[in-house]
């Protein structure tokens, strides 16, 4: 009570004289040589216990700048050192109070896009994130005015701020999609902006979603890693497949020489995409080259032209090489039952099952004789190892031959035997 | 013939068929025994360690090669300083089995892209782990295997 | 003296430098002669029950197999839990006939176990161990004892999951005991838990301290047997039956059985091979359906009946005691039982025999049953 007596009669004499003084400078970053000020701030902010104002002072006990001796003043302006709310507030100081979002990529930028400062706290910290973000989707709506789009604090938090590897971080790359979507998931927000509202329904049923989140390989991709991160933008058209081709190396340049680039460009379509779709990329299945419901080629192709006939061959033969690897599986398993070893035909047998990924991989050079040299290989291996099978299985009938041998030798002992025992007896009696 | 003569002959007969067949069975019980004793050529049952066909002078510096053990493919090379060693062959991604480039030498999946350095860090691309050392020694020429 | 020296001594007398033949030196020299006379008067009699008396002829020859294929398999079986499986696959799949051996090996410890339980059920019927042949039966218990001491340390040394798992769970059961029980577990495993140490223990008992033990007991049994001669039941005794000569009737009729023995063991070695299994992961969990070979199944499926606790004591212990409690009769039982002793009828005994023998089965059957076998 007396503290807001006291801030008012300061407000009354600070009012009292004038605010024509210049502006003096924003106060400067604190250095390791000098010894951070007093967070005046937050001890207020946390006392006044109001919903407004007091989460911001919480929630910047956790945040890397405060650990970096960073305080309110270094963004917000005005004087942490002092009690008194007007002299902590005086725009003299500069003091600006709640940024408005057009403001806030500068803000941040201040100190982020200085080389020369960001090197005495993170040498290797990037400086470019200002830059990119002014070429990204958010960057041009918000210098056009447009204020509901993204910017620093709606991904990295206002006053919380983790450090990107820290997995409690909204930008953590599990948690990125999720952060994505509280605006692209809002369909009145993407209506106004004509943009889908439905993608992290999609992507959470792809095969990244699943990598990332539920195997925990953080080399999955999500939103950032193909639209980018600062600069986020969609690729164009053309430029999908070497996106998807910064990890799916070998599919983006077989797709590269195949014949559908030349014809994806002439059609504004874009690699890739066109068949795995986007964001709702499934687990493939060799069932897209067929002519059923799973099947891709027939949007373009219809049946009986060259490209339907292509498709068929290529379904055709993974189909075959599938079949066969499976049945000499089947033949070692049937010999392993019956006693015999069939461990180095099973590790030659693991050959086939490459040369079916291989062969899956061919596919994306649109090009049937190319899955037919790889899958001639595999079923080579394969029809190898049903041949062993079938040599084991031979030696599994020698062995019951030699049994037999065996056994009429021991009958006819047996039988000499029983002829000698009734002998003896027979002359007892005799 | 009177019986006592028949009944003779035919104790002789007896005699000599049991005679020949307990001593035909025998041979037939002996037989694999004797067989069983002798060792067979190739001479290494276990598993944690084994000799190769592979001749350590067949593998010349910044080569490499995938070889067998225990059931699973190694990649046997090396390095252009000289020296020889193995990794588990089987990527950490998705299994594909990966091989060892001359031209970067460097180990390298084919399935998707994964790099790996010659101590098995998995350093680019999607492999989420390393692959396994592998100790290998020299005997003579023939090159050993042996897990760490 | 004769030049040429063929000079006729009398029996026992044989001059050194010229011996009629090399067996007859041989036969001399080893007091075979002697030997052959008693083997020449021991009789068997025939009666309703005589072919019971095959029996423990069968089991010595299942004994002497494995022996015999025991000994074939250590020549290239390596104890060591890195070496162990692969070894056993090795004399499967690469050493000449390996795959008979260890099969004949497997599946005769088997038909072995079975053969010495039904030697031991037809003497305790036919009340073969009455007075004076109190001693043959309680050797008689030892060796059975024995018998199921190679199977169990037999059961581990290929060191697959199923045998890994099942020692564990067999090492567990001394450790109920209060005292002394833990100690005896730890003796057992070589630690505190199965590894390569209870390996290690397990090829030693099987191939060093049980075969000493066996061969000292058995030697005892046998000269027993030849000492008190064949028993003949109270029933049949009044009939003053008939008798064959052990050498050659009986013992022909033996080999006969020892024939058909054989050719069921390489029959079986043929189509049903013994099965490998996977190579034993100790950090694996252990999968469903782990239980011991069949003859410990009785037990192992009563302990899972138990409850937990009974008045205040452990169920298992309440179970391990029991077990004991029943080996303790088994051996005694020519010492308790009296009226056997005195040639009279022990129907209350029979009895006994014929419920304990019925409960086993049952429950050996209900493990088979509810228990499906793992793959090992």
């Amino acid at each position: 009570m007396s503290r807001i007596v006291l801030a008012l009669a300061t407000l009354l004499g600070a009012a009292s004289t004038g605010l024509s003084a210049p502006a003096p400078p924003p106060t400067p970053p604190p250095t390791a040589a000098r010894a951070p000020a007093a967070i005046g701030c937050v001890d207020c902010h946390l006392a006044l216990d109001d919903a407004r104002v007091s989460p911001p002072a919480r929630a910047f006990a956790d945040d890397i700048h405060a650990r970096s001796g960073f305080t309110c003043a270094n963004c917000h302006g005005g004087d942490p050192r002092t009690e008194d709310m007007d002299l902590a507030h005086d725009p003299k100081k500069g003091f600006r109070g709640k940024p408005s979002p057009k403001d806030i990529p500068a803000l941040c930028g201040k100190c982020h896009a200085d080389a020369a400062l960001m090197k005495q706290f993170n040498p290797s910290e990037r400086v470019d994130q200002l830059a990119e973000y002014l070429t990204s989707g958010h960057g041009k709506a918000l210098a056009h005015g447009d204020e509901a789009v993204a910017t620093c604090i709606s991904c990295h938090g206002a006053h919380g701020i983790l450090p990107v590897k820290d997995s409690r971080s909204p930008v953590f790359p599990t948690r990125i999609a999720q952060t994505c979507n509280r605006c692209h998931g809002d369909p009145k927000l993407m209506a106004a902006h004509e943009l889908p509202s439905d993608v992290y329904a999609k992507y959470s049923k792809s095969v990244h979603f699943a990598a990332l989140n539920r195997k925990g390989d953080l080399s999955s991709p999500t939103c950032n890693s193909c639209h980018g991160n600062h600069g986020a933008a969609p690729p164009q058209v053309g430029s999908v497949a070497n996106v998807c081709g910064t990890c799916h190396a070998v599919f983006a340049e077989q797709f590269k020489a195949s014949p559908h680039q030349p014809a994806f460009a002439d059609m504004g379509l874009p690699g890739c995409v066109t068949c795995h779709e986007n964001h709702e990329i499934v687990q493939p299945s060799d069932a897209f080259l067929s002519t059923g419901k799973e099947g891709k080629c027939g949007a373009c192709h219809e049946a009986g032209t060259e490209g339907a006939r292509a498709a068929a061959a290529m379904y055709a033969d993974i189909l075959a090489l599938k079949k066969e690897t499976e049945a000499a599986k089947i033949a070692l398993k049937r010999e392993a039952e019956a006693g015999m070893l069939v461990a180095a035909a099973q590790f030659d047998l693991s050959r086939a099952d490459e040369a079916l990924t291989r062969a899956r991989a061919d596919v994306h050079l649109f090009q049937p004789y190319a899955v037919q040299q790889t899958v001639a290989g595999g079923l080579a291996i394969a029809r190898t190892a049903r041949a062993r099978a079938a040599r084991l299985q031979r030696e599994r009938d020698f062995r019951r031959k030699g049994l037999l041998l065996s056994l009429a030798l021991i009958g006819l002992s047996i039988a000499a035997l029983i002829a000698k025992i009734r002998d003896l007896s027979r002359n007892r009696h005799s | 013939m009177d019986a006592l003569e028949d009944g003779s002959t035919r104790r002789r007969w007896l005699t000599y068929l049991l005679g020949t067949s307990l001593g035909a069975s025998a041979i037939s019980f002996l037989y694999p025994v004797l067989k069983y004793l002798v060792p067979p050529a190739t001479s290494e049952p276990s598993l944690s360690e084994i000799e190769l066909d592979v001749k350590a002078s067949d593998i010349p510096a910044n080569s490499g090669r995938i070889v067998p053990f225990a059931g699973k493919p190694v990649v046997l090379f090396r390095t252009a300083a000289g020296e020889l060693k193995a990794l588990t062959a089987t990527c950490t991604h998705l299994a594909c089995t990966v091989q060892y480039r001359p031209d970067r030498s460097d180990i390298w999946c084919a399935c998707h892209n994964g790099i790996y350095d010659a101590n098995g860090t998995n350093v680019s691309g999607p492999p989420p782990r390393p692959l396994a050392r592998l100790d290998v020694a020299v005997r003579g020429d023939k090159v050993v295997i042996r897990r760490v | 003296m004769s030049p040429c020296g063929g000079i006729r001594l009398s029996s026992g007398e044989s001059d050194p430098r010229a011996p009629a033949s090399a067996l007859a030196w041989l036969k001399d020299r080893v007091g075979w002669d002697a030997l052959a006379h008693l083997a020449a008067k021991k009789e068997v009699p025939i009666h309703r029950y005589t072919i019971f008396y095959y029996l423990g002829g069968m089991a010595l020859f299942l004994f002497l197999v494995q022996v015999a294929t025991g000994i074939l398999l250590l020549l290239y079986y390596r104890p060591s839990a890195s070496e162990a499986f692969e070894s056993v696959q090795y004399i499967m799949a690469e050493v000449p006939f390996g795959w008979l051996i260890r099969s004949i090996h497997s599946w005769g410890a088997n038909i072995f176990v079975g053969v010495v339980i039904l030697h031991m059920v037809s003497v305790f019927f036919l009340k073969a161990y009455r007075a004076p042949r109190e001693l043959t039966w309680i050797t008689g218990a030892a060796l059975l004892f024995l018998a199921l001491g190679f199977g169990f340390s037999g059961y581990l040394l290929p060191w697959n999951t199923l045998a890994f798992f099942a020692t564990k769970v067999g090492t567990d059961v001394p450790a109920q005991l209060p005292g002394f029980g833990p100690l005896i577990s730890r003796i057992l495993r070589g630690g505190s838990d199965v590894t390569g140490a209870t390996l290690s223990r397990f090829y030693g008992i099987h191939v060093a301290i049980l075969p000493a033990l066996t061969t000292l007991l058995l030697g005892v049994h046998l000269v027993l047997v030849q000492q008190k001669g064949m028993s003949v039941p109270p029933s049949v005794l009044r009939q003053k039956p008939r008798a064959m000569k052990f050498v050659p009737e009986f013992l022909l009729r033996d080999m006969v059985g020892w024939l058909v023995a054989v050719a069921l063991l390489a029959g079986l070695a043929a189509f049903q091979p013994w099965e490998l299994g996977v190579k034993a992961d100790p950090f694996a969990p252990a999968p469903a359906g782990i239980r011991p070979e069949w003859y410990f199944l009785s037990m192992f499926q009563l302990l899972k009946y138990l409850p937990s606790e009974i008045a205040g004591v452990p169920g298992e212990l309440i179970g391990v005691l029991f077990f004991g409690a029943l080996a303790a009769v088994l051996v005694f039982v020519p010492l308790l039982d009296r009226k056997a002793s005195l040639g009279r009828p022990s129907p209350w005994w029979n009895r006994f025999a014929a419920v304990a023998l019925a409960g086993a089965l049952v429950l050996m059957f209900l493990a088979l049953r509810l228990v499906p076998g793992a793959t090992p």
